[in-house]
């Protein structure tokens, strides 16, 4: 709490510094001196800002930095202390002992469980402030050289607007740049996990092996149930297929019926209860799909004469996750359907042709890259979709192709291995993050393909 | 462009026009007819199926959830003065006010009493929480010690359930007894609204998961929507065009379509193991959630920036704005409404967002709502994915309404974008 209290009191006088700036340039324009001159670079505020983040940026970034470095040095300056001398050799339980201590030192724990930690209290509170004072002057020591150095520096003829740009433009940069990162650190995290795992468990079992029922420990061969290919089969079989199955027609065919036929108040009342079918929340689908779908699927499939149907069957799961996926499809080929020249459209009816036979074979096939791009980032959502399956199809992978049968796909699964107690060094919670990078390369790949098509095939038309 | 082909050619050797009347022609246009009239009713069938699903869905969900803002209460005809162990109005109004409440004793004060009203299997019929309820009657009325008085009470789970027709047909006789001297009731839930999670279906609350996605939500709108401003800011009006830009924008498009679990992964490597942040809390679920609403912000606020004319630019650079004062001075101000709309639209998502936060932990049962933000919180979507697991029947409609609230909120939001881009928004 005394950094963030430190943080605002920098914040405050940041404050103090652009008002210092901008009267010193104000001054500068009723001053001699600027007359002399003819004119004053920059704006006053201008000047204002650039005192103000000379002053304000070394001292935050010290801050953040002593923020990370100071424990270490409180710890180092604790263990060297002679109250210190007593703590026992392991690693474990030192660790423990300075941890309460540490705890009791800063208020946040009143009494100690261990009878040594206590003993460190003293010397604790003793390192802590001292580091307390340490950084609290260094900080301050930064923001008034800043903010001298700054000060020493306003003329008149300072350019000090193109400074402050300069700034404000490799802070857009970084900005910008904050996506690429987050992908680099996406792909870096769950390739470190990855090839954690396949020091344990061989990615041919791993990629070829058909039984999925992960162990705890490892042996030898080729039987430790982390066989994927279960997996694989149901997230294509539910998200790629019953899925899109549901989607890709009622999907489709919406947004026809949208762009052609509709009347234009009809569209403006339609348009919206599409987006509120795709702003409901996955979770609510899969409750929904959970409570009353899947029983309604399994009820059915005895009916029919398929009596082992399980009640957190593929069909459900897909079925609901159709319906979400409708949205996405009819968005996309109601865009592509209206990016199709008129003259097209125009031309065919003109021929005598009706409507749906201009639709079908006009402008469908014009909008086709379009649609197929809107298909295949459909199909990435849905396989990448968790809650829905999580809470409606099941946790026993079975490589089959009965729908009413209970199957299980990878976002399950990582589910499954990563909730509830986890060893962070066994197999099973290194192997969700195989699983992991599967999805992510398999939804990458897709993502790629389909902005491709789709980017192409606008510029065909513009 | 003179092509002596087949059209000629035929005209030539059929030089008769078409009959159309004949029969066969009248065949081929009716069949014709009636497959654009096929067609057409397909696309009704399609939008009428989508329209039919939601309200179906909305239906059940109002249906079931309606049940769980009721709360059933079963009166106790408590004899204060003589079970006060001495305590008196007084002392309930003075600073020792919970020290007199612990020396009374309240949870056997309200077994007893449910044991002399209603018999031995009574204790059950009283929700855990009832003494907590009788002790705040308490706190805000002292003067009630002072009577031999009747006092309303939660009813347990079991007989919550069999008054609103559900239970077992044990409940439902007990509940029938009760009902016939008029000794239960029911009323508006308001334990629910002001409560956190609890191991009975009929003491829970969404308070504290509430707020927990509220907390979250501060942390995710206050990183994403600058964060992605200046990103969008940078794509549509700085970047140069060359491969580095390119592979910022490859990389932005595909995050937004990378599966959420995956920022969940992220969230799990990157600021639990590798930061060392507290797990659980609203801080990493905001943060994760930021990196996945980033994008959809970005993307939005390009589409906005798009729509400034460049007239206005080129009429601030006239003037003499740098190219910094024409963006955020011009430019920005005007694509604002458009960026919120978009911004709103991603909060909106990340709020429905559960996959993420069950990787990093907010999973757990959490008995009081979060006091900051980094403590162990739920969120709302979490909380209903918990509910929905348990066996308890008198979740199902905890569960149901803990939706509607969810869906109160997002439909709220989303129309507070309509709203906001209907307003604002500006044709060039």
């Amino acid at each position: 709490m005394a950094g963030t209290a430190l943080l605002f009191l920098i914040l405050g006088l940041g404050l103090i510094a652009w008002i210092t700036g901008r009267t010193r340039a104000a001054m500068f324009v009723r001053d001699g001196a600027s007359k002399q001159r003819g004119y004053v670079n920059s704006l006053p505020s201008y000047h204002g800002w650039y005192l103000a983040l000379w002053a304000v940026i070394p001292a935050v970034a010290f801050l953040v930095i002593w923020d990370f470095v100071s424990p270490g040095l409180v710890t180092n300056m604790v263990l060297a202390s002679p109250a210190a001398a007593s703590l026992p050799e392991g690693d474990f339980g030192r660790a423990a002992i300075l941890s309460e201590a540490r705890a009791i030192a800063q208020g946040l724990q009143q009494s100690a469980f261990q009878p040594q930690s206590e003993a460190l209290v003293p010397a604790y509170k003793e390192a802590l402030a001292h580091f307390r004072w340490i950084g609290f002057a260094v900080t301050l020591a930064l923001f008034s050289v800043g903010a001298l150095f700054a000060y020493s520096r306003l003329k008149p003829d300072l350019r000090a607007r193109t400074k402050v740009e300069r700034l404000v433009m490799a802070a857009l940069l970084v900005a910008s740049l904050i996506a690429t990162i987050t992908t680099i650190g996406i792909f870096a995290s769950l390739i470190f996990e990855t090839v954690r795992f396949f020091q344990m468990v061989s990615p041919i079992e791993f990629l070829f092996g058909t039984s999925w029922s992960p162990r705890a420990t490892i042996g030898e061969g080729y039987d430790n149930g982390y066989g994927a290919i279960p997996l694989f089969w149901g997230t294509i079989f539910v998200g790629a297929v019953i899925a899109m199955v549901v989607a890709i027609p009622l999907g489709l065919m919406s947004a026809i019926f949208l762009t052609q036929y509709a009347s234009p108040k009809l569209r403006s009342w339609m348009k919206p209860v599409l987006e509120i079918l795709a702003g409901v929340p996955t979770v609510v689908y899969g409750y929904f799909a959970a409570l009353t779908v899947a029983p309604a699927v399994r009820d059915f499939a005895v009916m029919i004469g398929f009596s082992n149907a399980a009640s957190d069957n593929a069909l459900a799961a897909g079925l609901v996750m159709g319906i979400m996926i409708i949205p996405l499809i009819s968005s996309m080929a109601d865009d592509s359907i209206a990016a199709v020249p008129s003259a097209m459209r125009d031309g065919s009816l003109a021929m005598g042709a009706t409507k749906s036979e201009t639709i079908k074979k006009v402008l469908l096939p014009a909008a086709l890259p379009g649609v197929v791009g809107g298909i295949l980032l459909a199909v990435s959502r849905a396989i990448g979709e968790t809650m829905i399956v999580v809470m409606a199809a099941g946790y026993t992978a079975n490589l089959t192709a009965n729908p009413f049968a209970s199957i299980s796909t990878i976002t399950v699964q990582i589910k499954a291995l990563l909730t509830g107690d986890i060893n962070f060094n066994g197999p099973q919670v290194l192997a969700a993050f195989a699983l992991g990078l599967t999805l992510f390369l398999i939804t990458f790949l897709l993502n790629i393909i389909a902005l491709r098509v789709v980017k192409k095939y606008r510029e065909a038309y513009d | 462009m003179t092509n002596p082909s087949a059209p000629d050619n035929s005209a030539a050797n059929n030089p008769a026009p078409t009959n159309w009347q004949s029969d066969a022609m009248q065949r081929r246009i009716a069949k014709r007819y009636s497959a654009e009239k096929r067609f057409k009713f397909m696309g009704y069938f399609a939008i009428g199926l989508s329209v039919l699903f939601l309200a179906f869905l909305l239906f059940t969900m109002v249906g079931k959830g309606f049940d769980g803002f009721r709360q059933t209460q079963i009166a106790l005809n408590v004899d204060l003065p003589a079970l006060s162990a001495g305590a008196n109005a007084d002392s309930l109004r003075g600073p020792n006010a919970n020290a007199t409440l612990q020396s009374m004793d309240l949870p056997g004060i309200v077994n007893m009493a449910a044991m002399r009203d209603y018999g031995n299997d009574a204790m059950s019929y009283l929700s855990a929480n009832a003494s907590v309820t009788l002790r705040n009657q308490l706190l805000d009325n002292p003067d009630m010690i002072t009577q031999k008085s009747k006092i309303w009470l939660p009813a347990a789970s079991p007989v919550d359930i069999a008054y609103k027709g559900k239970g077992s047909a044990e409940m439902e006789k007990a509940v029938a007894r009760l009902a016939k001297d008029g000794n239960i009731k029911s009323s508006f839930n308001w334990n629910f609204l002001s409560a956190s999670d609890a191991t009975d279906p009929a003491d829970v609350g969404i308070w504290g998961a509430l707020k927990g996605s509220l907390l979250t939500l501060i942390v995710t709108l206050s990183m994403a929507f600058p964060v992605g401003v200046l990103a969008a800011l940078y794509l549509e009006e700085y970047a140069p065009k060359n491969k580095f830009t390119d592979l910022i924008e490859v990389s932005i498009n595909n995050l937004a379509a990378v599966p959420s679990i995956i920022f969940g992964l992220l969230g799990l490597v990157v600021f639990l193991t590798w930061f060392g942040m507290p797990r659980s809390s609203s801080l990493v679920g905001g943060l994760t959630l930021a990196l996945m609403t980033m994008p959809v912000i970005v993307i939005a606020g390009r589409n906005a920036i798009k729509s400034v004319p460049p007239s206005i630019r080129e009429a601030a650079m006239g003037i003499g704005a740098s190219p910094v004062q024409v963006v955020f001075h011009h430019v920005l101000p005007l694509a604002l409404p458009g960026i919120l709309t978009g911004t709103i639209i991603g909060m909106a998502r990340a709020l429905g967002e559960t996959a993420p936060l069950l990787m990093i932990g907010m999973v757990a049962f959490i008995s009081s709502p979060p006091g900051g933000f980094t403590d162990a919180a739920t969120a709302l979507p979490v909380q209903i994915f918990l509910w929905s697991d348990e066996v308890n029947r008198g979740f199902v409609e905890k569960t149901s309404a803990a939706i509607i609230i969810l869906l109160i909120f997002l439909l709220g939001m989303n129309a507070l974008a309509i709203y906001l881009r209907n307003k604002f928004e500006t044709r060039w």
